[in-house]
């Protein structure tokens, strides 16, 4: 186990001089490079829910008031003998590999990227929120402001300019790696070979292959969770419609 | 078993509005009030002039408000030409575009052959409309169906579901119609309104026949109508029982409104219901009912929509041929 909570960052920083020079390569030597395949690595273990990534993301990405792309849900556990813990559960977009989301879009305004990032055209959005339907992870929402679908993007613009996503990037407990699967010198490469079989993803039945994966992720959190909602008992923010 | 209370969760709010709700309200109920219009204005059938001239009427307003109403459910809705400019043939909702104008403009011929009494357009008319209906029956169901994200929706019951529905709700519309045009009674609308209410209710029995049997997804569709749902559930099984009740006699006006009441309520349920549902964690959509475009207003504004059809369509077309039926 990785002894620098921000090694992760460090390792992507010191990795990108080689992904600058990978832009600047001529096109033919770009076509014969297999390209990067983006993913996360969430060690649910590290997080300790203080959501920096929930405002980093919120903050970065200027989302209204109200909307998340990505949010730690965080549950009280109490087992049969008597022991009460805290359990978390970092939820984003998990930009599957074979993602429901995109095959329903009347448009056409959702795809998958070359480089494994799912992303919405925001320019062809009719806002028909259809997607948000066929998404089994609820990652998916009608932005309050834009009326068009929204959701997280691994932070795109950023991973163009070689930088990590924002979350990652504000993660205090270091629990969040982001790299390319196709390198298996990347850091999320280690990291995964080196929880090989310890690691889970959402909903494996749903048969959407994500590519956020998770270390020591609670069973019962995996996907609907049947028990009692603390914020269902609470104020909630209303909107009124985009 | 662990017990578990989500401390901090998050849950997303409904994407489909109560917009979606009445516009699939209202095409199922015209696409059947269209089919209960054929008997008399296309085949001219003995006594049915008057019962299918009323459908007709039902047809048209149900079926000229709701592509509004589905305009309204558009976040982006002055985008509503990319459906046209950049399909995908692979959705459901892509052809939706395409099935809803074929039927809506179908039905407007069908209309026009009927009342001018052009028996040479009559049947192409009819022809076209009866597909745009079939296929607007097709995928509204499958649109909805294919969401396995959804349990209560991904059934191959739902498109049924809508169909036999919108079956009562075309007979409670066309009955409403004839109450309104001062008909005392319609026997043949109570008898179809007492058969649309035996399939719902069959249908109902059948869902949740599989549920306990612990069938996927609809055991774990059960599982997620918890608190007031369920109630509305039981009140929508309730409240069929008592149409049908009601309709065992020659009353016309309280079936009737009986009748469109769950019509309505069974999309209400699957769509708003199905969507207060967490994928993910325990938290449910908050489901409150506001006075805004999107909840009240809304659905008060579709019901003025209708109403102000029906009333340009009366001062316009004389459609008092008494039913004889
Ligand atoms: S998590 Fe949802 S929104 Fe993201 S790619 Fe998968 S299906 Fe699409
Ligand atoms: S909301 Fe936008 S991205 Fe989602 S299905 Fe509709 S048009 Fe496509």
């Amino acid at each position: 186990m990785n002894a620098h909570p921000d090694l992760s960052r460090r390792a992507f920083l010191g990795r990108l001089p080689v992904v600058t020079a990978g832009l600047a390569v001529p096109v033919a030597a770009v076509a014969e490079t297999k390209g990067p395949h983006w993913a996360m690595l969430v060690d649910t273990r590290r997080c300790i829910a203080c959501q920096a990534c929930t405002i980093g993301c919120a903050v970065e990405n200027a989302l209204p008031e109200g909307d998340f792309r990505t949010v730690v849900a965080t549950y009280a556990v109490r087992t049969p003998e008597g022991r009460t813990g805290l359990s978390v559960l970092p939820r984003l977009c998990n930009h599957c590999e074979e993602p429901p989301c995109i095959p329903v879009c009347p448009v056409g305004a959702t795809f998958k990227r070359a480089d494994g990032v799912v992303l919405v055209d925001g320019e062809r959005c009719v806002g028909c929120a259809y997607c948000v339907q066929a998404c089994p992870y609820d990652a998916r929402f009608i932005n309050h402001k834009t009326g068009k679908a929204d959701k997280c993007t691994f932070c795109s613009h950023r991973i163009e300019a070689g930088l990590l996503p924002a979350c990652v990037e504000t993660c205090v407990g270091g629990a969040r790696v982001f790299g390319d699967l196709n390198d298996p010198e990347s850091e999320i490469g280690k990291r995964l070979k080196a929880a090989e079989g310890r690691t889970r993803v959402l909903k494996p039945e749903a048969g959407t292959q994500p590519r956020v994966f998770y270390i020591g992720l609670d069973d019962q959190l995996a996907g609907r969770v049947a028990g009692a909602s603390a914020t269902e008992m609470m104020w909630r923010p209303t909107h009124a419609g985009a | 078993m662990n017990t578990t209370v989500e401390v901090l969760g998050f849950a997303r709010e409904p994407g489909w509005l109560p917009w979606a709700v009445q516009y699939f309200f209202l095409i199922g109920i015209s696409t059947m009030a269209f089919f209960l219009s054929l008997p008399g204005l296309l085949w001219r059938r003995a006594g049915w002039e008057g019962l299918s001239r009323r459908a007709l009427l039902a047809a048209l307003v149900c079926g000229l408000a709701a592509p509004l109403a589905l305009l309204a459910d558009l976040h982006q809705p002055g985008r509503f030409l990319n459906f046209y400019l950049h399909t995908n043939f692979g959705s459901w909702m892509g052809w939706g575009a395409y099935f809803i104008p074929l039927y809506v403009g179908g039905l407007l011929a069908y209309a026009w052959s009927a009342l001018r009494a052009n028996r040479a357009g009559l049947t192409p008319a009819a022809l076209v409309a009866g597909s745009g209906a079939v296929l607007v029956l097709l995928y509204t169901g499958m649109e909805t169906m294919i969401v396995a994200a959804r349990p209560l929706w991904h059934s191959f019951l739902i498109p049924v579901f809508f169909a036999v529905t919108a079956f009562a709700g075309a007979f409670g519309m066309t009955a409403l119609f004839e109450a309104l045009a001062g008909r005392r009674e319609a026997p043949a609308l109570n008898r179809g309104l007492r058969l649309g209410q035996w399939a719902v209710l069959l249908l109902v029995a059948a869902w949740l026949l599989l549920a306990l049997s612990g069938a996927a997804p609809y055991r774990e569709a059960l599982a997620t109508i918890q608190g007031g749902w369920t109630a509305a559930w039981i009140w929508f099984i309730a409240s069929t029982a008592l149409t049908l009740w009601l309709a065992r006699g020659s009353s016309l006006l309280l079936p009737a409104l009986f009748a469109l009441h769950g019509a309505w309520l069974a999309r209400w349920l699957v769509f708003m219901g199905g969507q207060s549902v967490p994928k993910l964690g325990a938290t449910h959509a908050a489901q409150t009912l506001s006075l805004t475009p999107d909840s009240l207003l809304g659905i008060a504004g579709t019901a003025g929509l209708c109403l102000f059809i029906y009333i340009v369509l009366t001062s316009l077309v004389r459609w008092d041929e008494p039913a004889k039926v």
